[in-house]
């Protein structure tokens, strides 16, 4: 048996915890850092003393675990990580911190992200400078610096390679807030048409306004543990079945043999290996969604559908509610809200609980989450978690 | 047109002096791996394919087509506030088309996937000398 292989189901996620989604928290990063870690403990069943480990990724925006273990009064934490990175390293975090339990080094560790993305430091935005200096000196003096630019760039190759159009790309803004209309956390609920979508305003060509996710102020925490441990606890226990971290392209690749193929490509087979299952048994992915283009190359890049063909396949209903696939059912960072990665996981654990309410997903059995595909990170990583039978 | 602010001039590290300093001269250089001949770019010590740490700067031609390209609507920076809509290219240089580049189009009708274009250098209000593309017909 593969070492990873005995990773399987050794690691459980038995508490999630969320503040509101807004563009204006009015608190601080370690404020609603806190009140996620509070409210995740407490879904858990467990008491804050039970933490012994604290795990978030940052760029730089957000309160460190050195600094959140003081004011939660954590004492002689076993296991701390402060990852630099932003959505490729979302699901990085949470596979780090499953290792650290597997090998015994914390028993109970909680991972978040806490950030005021709207009102306090926003994604490529202006008033601060870019923290990946060496790759900026070739972009930004062209007016180059944005993530809704660096993926646009992508969509565009896409849709000139496979035909990819305009009308696909609404489809995922529209569908996606189909699903937040049934969740009451997500910040835009109020349904849109593909004409609505159409008429949006122009942010970078081919990217519309409703192209792009929410620029959102939120924390998200997941308390971790073991699957022995949280058999005891209060919620169905969701155990974490894969986990796996792949490489990808930046400028300094150099080596991109095409801009339409995401670093998914090449985890994928891994992931899947890990976890004992194919695609068709995924029954839920919460796949990233930065902007409406990230989902269709991880469709076809995670196995879903055909290399080329994640514009059709989406706009068949396959990833709609009731579909064979049901994709960000809580609406995603296009309509829920930002949380860089940790709602995608979140929400997965949900649905495998069977708690998702409206938006349920019946019979949810392994779910699929993922972090940015690799495309402009140069790193990424993605989980399958399944339902303890 | 002046612009509002400065824009942002190209920060060399302590790998890319060679490529501004080719750039300020007119020349898009880039470094040739001694031992198996693999361009590459951005620069940095050593051969991503052979591991080589000896390598040659070398000119190239300035011609590559287009990978891809946007619009730019949102304004990001404020020194770009009276420049949008902008148009910034995607470039895969012909010796090594995976070698791709960023610059401004300077051109007429709209992109195209493929579309020959070859390096103009441009002298910015910043008083920083950059790569722009333009249709190069052929």
């Amino acid at each position: 048996m593969a070492a990873m292989q005995g990773f399987r189901d050794r690691v459980a996620i038995a508490g999630i915890g969320y503040t509101e989604f807004s563009k204006n928290s009015k608190v601080s990063t370690l404020t609603l850092a806190t009140r996620a870690i509070a409210a995740a403990v407490a879904d858990a069943g467990l008491e804050m003393d039970d933490v012994d480990g604290l795990a978030t990724h940052r760029v730089g925006d957000s309160a460190l675990p050195a600094t959140v273990v003081h004011a939660l009064g954590l004492r002689d934490p076993k296991w701390l990580l402060d990852l630099f990175g932003g959505g490729s390293a979302s699901h990085s975090v949470v596979g780090q911190a499953a290792l650290a339990i597997a090998a015994g080094v914390a028993d109970t560790v909680v991972c978040y992200r806490a950030i005021n993305a709207r009102s306090e430091f926003r994604m490529g935005g202006t008033g601060r400078p870019l923290v990946d200096a060496a790759e900026t000196q070739y972009q930004a003096p062209y007016g180059y610096m944005a993530p809704p630019q660096q993926f646009a760039m992508m969509a565009r190759a896409h849709m000139e390679k496979y035909g990819t159009t305009a009308e696909q790309l609404g489809a995922v803004a529209v569908t996606q807030r189909g699903h937040a209309a049934m969740n009451e956390r997500a910040m835009m609920r109020h349904p849109i048409t593909l004409d609505d979508y159409l008429a949006s305003r122009w942010i970078v060509e081919p990217f519309r306004l409703f192209d792009c996710c929410l620029e959102t102020d939120v924390a998200v925490a997941l308390v971790l543990t073991s699957a022995e441990r949280a058999r005891d606890l209060q919620r169905p226990s969701v155990l974490i079945r894969g986990i796996a971290w792949g490489g990808g392209f930046t400028l300094y690749s150099s080596d991109r043999p095409d801009s339409t193929r995401s670093a998914a490509a090449d985890l994928a087979p891994r992931l899947f290996e890990q976890a004992g299952v194919g695609p068709r048994d995924i029954d839920v992915a919460e796949l990233y969604d930065c902007f409406t283009y990230s989902v269709l190359v991880q469709l076809e890049d995670y196995g879903f559908c055909k290399k080329g063909e994640g514009g059709p396949f989406f706009e068949s209903g396959a990833t709609a509610l009731g579909g064979s696939i049901p994709v960000n059912t809580h609406g995603g960072f296009l309509s829920e809200g930002y949380a860089h990665g940790l709602n995608h996981i979140a929400e997965a654990v949900s649905q495998l609980r069977g708690s998702a309410a409206d938006r349920q997903v019946e019979g949810a059995e392994i779910a699929l989450s993922t972090s940015q595909p690799g495309y402009i990170a140069g790193n990424t990583s993605a989980l399958i978690l399944r339902r303890a039978p | 047109m002046t612009d509002p602010v400065p824009r942002p001039a190209p920060q060399a590290d302590r790998d890319s002096v060679p490529f501004w300093e080719g750039v300020e001269a007119g020349e898009l250089r880039v470094q040739q791996c001694d031992a198996c001949g693999r361009l590459r770019w951005p620069p940095r010590e050593i051969c991503g394919r052979c591991r080589s740490t000896a390598s040659t700067w070398r000119a190239l031609s300035g011609a590559g087509r287009i990978d891809s390209w946007i619009v730019a609507h949102q304004v990001f920076h404020p020194a770009f506030a009276d420049s949008v809509p902008y148009t910034v290219l995607q470039v895969a240089v012909d010796e090594q088309p995976d070698i791709q580049m960023i610059g401004l189009y300077e051109g007429e009708g709209e992109p195209a996937f493929g579309m020959a274009v070859r390096a103009v250098f441009v002298r910015g209000s910043n008083g920083a000398m950059l790569v722009h593309w333009t249709p190069s017909p052929g």
